[in-house]
């Protein structure tokens, strides 16, 4: 094991202590799930950045066609995915005790982070739609950059032209200008570290991709 | 019987004795009025979530965090031990 994956395991303990244990201002309705912010929201930054390595990887399987470049670009999608599981399923519990709800339809970003999950559930369905490994690769590369570049309109374009219970919308104060800076000091941290794990899941689907491809193509073609 | 009653039990511990005014969110936007509709239940289980300020909830939600990385990181290991197999039996074939 390389020495950055013990540094996140240290990191993250540190940053699921503090955020237990940091002293944050009272907040009515939300209390004491403000601290689900060290969580949820970098849940979904984890998310973006996988989806982005996915996108850099498809495209230079459409220059190069080297198959490690679609085994890295399915594997990134993969861990996105996790991570969009994740943060659904945080946002779904922390709404259902302070928005009184476990989903609403009025609430434009919940919606279509579901929706660009579903987006990525059609490209799974895609990738074990072909048995032949190129026609695989050079489509599903085409249709995961169609993925990946509907993610901002999802996530920021859309959700920001609504009325929506997360901030940063329209109708509600931006992120900036409710968060207090207590919050920050484990917030930014949080996300780094949560998008280091990523890394890290990534770096594991990776390898395990790879050995299945080396692994059939040994038993195709024995040396 | 024992299991009966304890299927019993934990149904309930997730309905809400009290009954929650359905909120309309296909038609209507609620966002100006959501502090009102805070109800959080007389269930065990929305009473133990909302005691303590809603520290629960985050306890919830890295657990969530934490059984979603372990089921598939399980999934993975048991995938890579499989294929492990595999190479072992083509290599001893060869």
């Amino acid at each position: 094991m390389n020495l950055w994956k013990y540094l996140i395991i240290v990191w993250m303990s540190l940053v699921i202590i503090g955020g237990f244990l940091i002293q944050i201002p009272f907040i009515p309705v939300l209390e004491q799930t403000a601290r689900n912010l060290f969580f949820h929201v970098p849940m979904w930054m984890a998310m973006y950045t996988m989806f982005l390595i996915s996108f850099y990887h498809s495209i230079n399987y459409l220059r190069k066609a080297n198959w490690s470049d679609d085994i890295k670009a399915q594997a990134a999608a993969q861990t996105g995915f996790i991570f969009g599981i994740c943060g659904l399923m945080t946002g779904s519990l922390w709404a259902r005790f302070t928005w009184g709800t476990w989903w609403t339809f009025a609430e434009p970003k919940m919606n279509l982070a579901a929706l660009a999950l579903m987006i990525y559930v059609a490209y799974f369905m895609l990738r074990s739609a072909f048995d032949e490994p190129k026609k695989r690769a050079r489509i599903t590369a085409v249709y995961n950059i169609f993925a990946v570049s509907t993610i901002p309109f999802l996530l920021y374009v859309v959700p920001r032209q609504l009325t929506s219970l997360h901030p940063g919308a329209d109708g509600n104060p931006a992120f900036s200008e409710i968060t207090a800076a207590e919050l920050r000091f484990i917030l930014y941290p949080a996300m780094v570290g949560f998008i280091a794990l990523s890394c890290w899941v990534y770096n594991i689907t990776y390898r395990a991709y790879r050995v299945k491809y080396i692994s059939e193509q040994t038993i195709r073609n024995p040396l | 019987m024992y299991i009966i009653q304890l299927l019993f039990i934990v149904s309930n511990m997730f309905q809400d004795s009290t009954e929650i005014i359905p909120i309309d969110t296909l038609s209507k936007v609620y966002s100006d009025k959501w502090i009102t509709t805070v109800n959080q239940g007389e269930g065990f289980f929305a009473s133990f979530m909302s005691s303590n300020n809603l520290i629960f909830v985050v306890l919830g939600v890295t657990l969530i965090i934490w059984t979603v990385l372990i089921v598939y990181l399980t999934r993975v290991d048991k995938r890579i031990t499989m294929l492990e197999n595999q190479l072992n039996h083509s290599s001893n074939e060869a």
